[in-house]
């Protein structure tokens, strides 16, 4: 989390290809609106994934309980505060930030892994970190979101899971387990995190963020 | 500590134009604030009264963009640079820490006082703004009163030259309001800062004030004097910009045509719509701290009430004495815990006469209702699509209540936002908007939490009238209010004792067993401990090994941990994945030998098993402290990280809030998994939308503390709490080590 020491320089826009909007002043410069508003979606997504633990999920789970990988293909539920934090606040640290705030959440509220979620939350908020990082923190439309949720489950799957969950499993299955998580990152995370930035700008709440603003500019070109 | 010296403020074209808006708020503002004034700042609602407080703390950029011009120039008479403090409206938007000391210390550790000055100092501002309890006090069991106290004491305790006050009682009922007063008079009013106040209601501050500056309507400056005089001089301008000047009547409530507010089941007069007898309501609370047994409270108690067809009850008492709850329990939204709530024969649904129990659109159609937080009930995209909701749901043809929805939004003087987003509506509107969402659709028996806070004149006036139209026409009117204006339109009033939620609250017993090893282990130590066992369980690739280890562990927790310290309930989720991670590995591992099943499950139980228990054993107030003072983790990000975990029971009971308020507008009727799964998409969105909201205000409170500003200075932060590693740690750490090595010596 050294997310005071990242510097990026912010000379490097340029004016005719930028595809997002990018975060103000320089990339590195946390506000303490971009703290708190990371922070609080967190615990937010805490309150959810309890809500799902609670009534969703014990049906889900099951049914997947004999055979984990059609249960993989609900990962994506957890990743998608690490793609909301980096597409909404959009600095360098944001994904691996709410999604470590949000692990926090529920390893208070118990679960079944223990603590070893903060670990899936580090390799889960590092995988996202990483894509919007290739693209420079520069491009935050729906192929970078699915994008960066299919890679959030790769890094949790085969940097973790794959050596401790499922490591008996042979091969192939082990294949299949990734191919369900990658896709669910994709989809869930990826399209559905996209899905809720854009119809959460479409409200006044992210004004002081980046996609707030692309929200108004599209509408200022709309009434021209 | 230095003494308070005054402030002066030079506000020169101050314009601010927030993005989105095509007017700005503040508009070419020029006036000057001598050292040691007390201005009361007024206005009608959408003046931009909160906006100026938030330019002249240097916070407007802090939650929003836009566009800002002129200059506010803040100078103190010392060389000593000047401090602003900031309070606002919501003393939960400023909690950022679990006890009292901790949250009141907040502005000290930005300015990295030293600690050992700061229980001294917090200690003294809490006595100044007679807060009734010692530093220990857990923030989350204050009444709103004693809390909106706190954060003046976190807000003093920076001895802010400029004192800002948002608001400050408005949230609060008579007696929360009179006692935050007198902690400011005492506290603030008495010394030489300069004071700016913004509040709707004129009168109790008139004679803390010198001065009064208003505000019109598109953000210009109205008038500027000495206060009575100047009130006096613009009184009727100033009635006209719905502004409650002291000494004039009550408005007289507007006439309302009683067709709009008809129910669709006429009651018979006089007859007993809904009656609630000895209900109560017990909750235990879902909360992040792990200490202790789960809180259970008593929300209201052997509360009855009897609401009859064409009668308005207006339901009193303080804050806490359960108001609100005895109104949600009569609405139907929640089961009552002990006690009936039934309705008149002619309301049952199927011979079911208890709406808690009545599905989504059952209930929507017999019981109206607005909540105290209007905006959880924002559900439509504008706000003509969120008063026809329920109408839409009910009646497949549309054909002429759509009138009654147009004429129900002129009248409540929402006609001209037909068609904006709910959610930029002012808070007043909010309500008004949720009233009509309530009216709508005729329901025979309406339940209205505080309906007339936050309007104006002319709104009230309005809001009353649709609530006189309703009863005329025969619906039965639950409300719960404080406004002594609408107490006595009341037919009659019930009167709550004082038995609330904060002052029942269990106490926490301190257990009674002797203290163990573990019972004083600092989080890193259990964190570190799990994370060994984690790494560790790598090194298992047998049965033997797994089995070994485990009783290792056993061993040693017995050694430093009591076995009652166990709740089970909490490692039943750890179990089931030990055992599907067993079971599926036999399934899908090569030739599907049992043994290779088994080894997995004992792998995975090594660390999951003990790594619930400890997981379980940190207070998570502490974790910040640890991560920064011995891991040095930076310490902006921990910081709001720690104040967003203090929100987690806040956001869940609005979650909870959320699912009532479709199922009492009725959606949520289906049980089908698509509609479940809609109806989950609907809640996180609306969640996620409270909680920027929350965040946006939660930075405002947290930088107008310094938050920010700790940044730019070189000093580093200073923390009130210190983060010690003891001998426990050690042994905590060490032990755990010595049982990872067991499978690992085992294997080579």
């Amino acid at each position: 989390m050294s997310i005071d020491k990242r510097v990026q320089s912010g000379s490097r826009r340029r004016s005719g290809n930028a595809p997002s909007i990018r975060a103000s002043g320089r990339l590195g410069a946390w506000r303490g609106v971009d703290l708190v508003t990371a922070a609080v979606l967190a615990v937010a997504f805490g309150v959810v994934f309890w809500a799902f633990d609670t009534f969703v999920y014990p049906a889900i789970s099951l049914l997947t309980a004999g055979f984990p990988p059609v249960g993989e293909l609900a990962l994506g539920v957890w990743l998608v505060p690490a793609v909301l934090g980096a597409m909404v606040i959009r600095r360098p640290g944001a994904a691996l930030f709410t999604e470590m705030v949000a692990a926090n959440v529920e390893l208070f509220l118990g679960n079944q892994w223990g603590p070893a979620v903060l670990l899936s939350g580090f390799l889960q908020g590092v995988g996202v970190e990483i894509v919007f990082a290739i693209f420079l923190w520069r491009r935050f439309g729906m192929p970078a979101a699915m994008l960066g949720g299919a890679f959030s489950a790769v890094l949790e799957i085969v940097g973790y899971e794959w050596w401790s969950y499922v490591a008996g499993y042979s091969w192939a299955w082990k294949f299949i387990y990734l191919a369900s998580g990658v896709v669910s990152g994709a989809l869930i995370a990826g399209l559905l995190g996209w899905l809720i930035v854009r119809s959460l700008s479409r409200t006044r709440a992210l004004n002081a963020f980046p996609p707030g603003r692309e929200f108004h500019e599209r509408l200022l070109r709309q009434s021209e | 500590m230095t003494p308070t010296t005054g402030v002066r403020v030079d506000v020169d074209h101050l314009t601010w134009r927030p993005m989105g808006r095509a007017t700005p708020i503040l508009s070419d503002l020029t006036f000057t604030i001598e050292p040691g004034e007390h201005v009361l700042l007024v206005g009608g609602s959408g003046s931009g009264k909160s906006t100026l407080l938030r330019a002249l703390a240097g916070v407007l950029t802090a939650s929003e963009s836009g566009d800002l011009g002129g200059t506010v120039t803040l100078t103190a008479a010392t060389a000593a640079h000047p401090s602003v403090g900031l309070l606002l409206q919501d003393p939960a938007d400023a909690v950022v820490a679990g006890t009292a000391y901790r949250d009141a210390a907040f502005g000290l550790e930005n300015e990295a006082v030293p600690r050992d000055e700061m229980a001294d100092a917090v200690r003294e501002i809490l006595m100044a703004v007679t807060f009734p309890y010692g530093l220990d006090r857990q923030v989350a069991e204050l009444s709103g009163g004693e809390a909106q106290r706190l954060a003046l004491a976190g807000v003093l305790v920076m001895r802010p030259g400029l004192v800002l006050l948002d608001e400050p009682t408005s949230m609060l009922d008579p007696v929360g309001a009179c006692a935050v007063r007198t902690s400011l008079r005492r506290a603030v009013m008495a010394t030489s800062a300069t004071v700016i106040v913004v509040e709707h209601r004129l009168e109790p501050w008139i004679p803390l004030v010198d001065r009064v500056i208003v505000l019109a309507r598109d953000g210009t400056l109205r008038a500027d004097g000495p206060a009575r005089s100047t009130l006096e001089q613009n009184a009727d301008r100033l009635k006209n910009d719905g502004i409650w000047i002291p000494g004039l009547p009550a408005p007289a409530p507007l006439g309302v045509p009683r067709e709009l507010c008809a129910p669709n089941r006429v009651l018979s007069a006089g007859d007993d719509a809904v009656t609630a007898r000895r209900v109560g309501l017990t909750r235990t609370s879902v909360g992040l701290r792990n200490t202790g047994r789960p809180a259970t409270a008593d929300l209201v108690r052997d509360a009855s009430v009897i609401v009859r067809g064409g009668e308005i009850v207006a339901v009193v008492g303080p804050s806490g004495s359960g108001k609100s709850t005895l109104a949600s329990l009569v609405a139907g939204l929640e089961k009552p815990t002990s006690g009936d709530v039934t309705v008149t024969a002619a309301l049952e649904v199927n011979g079911e006469g208890r709406p808690g129990w009545w599905q989504a659109l059952a209930l929507a159609s017999r019981i109206g209702w607005v909540p105290q937080n209007a905006e959880l009930t924002i559900i439509g995209r504008t706000v003509r699509d969120d008063a026809q909701l329920t109408t839409r749901l009910l009646h497949a043809s549309t054909v002429g209540t759509a009138t009654r929805v147009e004429e129900l939004l002129g009248v409540l003087r929402l006609a001209p936002l037909s068609d904006s987003d709910p959610h930029l509506l002012s808070g007043g509107e909010m309500r008004r908007l949720a009233l009509a969402t309530a009216v709508a659709h005729g329901p025979s028996i309406l339940v209205l939490d505080e309906p007339t806070v936050g309007q104006d004149r002319e709104s009230w006036a309005a809001v009353v009238g649709v609530i006189l139209a309703a009863r005329d026409a025969g619906t039965a009117v639950l409300l719960t209010t404080h406004d002594p204006l609408l107490i006595d339109l009341a037919d009659r009033i019930i009167t709550l004792p004082q038995s609330g939620a904060a002052a029942s609250l269990p106490r926490e017993t301190p257990s009674p067993t002797r203290q163990r090893i573990i019972d004083s282990c600092g989080p890193l130590s259990l964190l570190g401990a799990s994370f060994a066992l984690l790494f560790g369980s790598f090194a298992i690739t047998s049965v033997l090994h797994g089995v070994a280890g485990l009783a290792g562990w056993i061993v040693f927790f017995l050694l430093i941990a009591s076995p009652k310290s166990v709740r089970w309930r909490r490692l039943v989720p750890g179990l089931l994945a030990v055992l599907s991670v067993g079971f599926s590995t036999w399934l899908l591992s090569r030739g599907q030998d049992p043994l290779t099943g088994a080894a997995a499950a004992a792998r995975v139980a090594f660390f999951v098993i003990p790594g619930i228990y400890l997981a379980g054993a940190i207070d998570p107030s502490t974790l910040g402290d640890h991560l920064v003072q011995r891991l040095r983790l930076p310490s902006r990000p921990v910081v709001a990280a720690t104040a967003a975990l203090q929100q987690f029971e806040n956001l869940a009971n609005q979650w909870r809030q959320l699912q009532q308020s479709r199922r009492i507008r009725g959606l949520d009727g289906t049980r089908s998994p698509r509609a479940r799964a809609r109806e989950f998409t609907a809640l996180t969105a609306a969640l996620l939308v409270h909680a920027l909201y929350k965040a946006g205000r939660m930075s405002v409170a947290m930088d107008a503390r310094g938050f920010s500003a700790a940044r730019a200075g070189n000093v580093p932060r200073t923390w009130a709490e210190p983060a010690p590693w003891r001998w426990n740690d050690s042994v905590l750490i060490g032990g755990a080590l010595v049982v990872v090595a067991i499978p690992t010596i085992l294997r080579f």
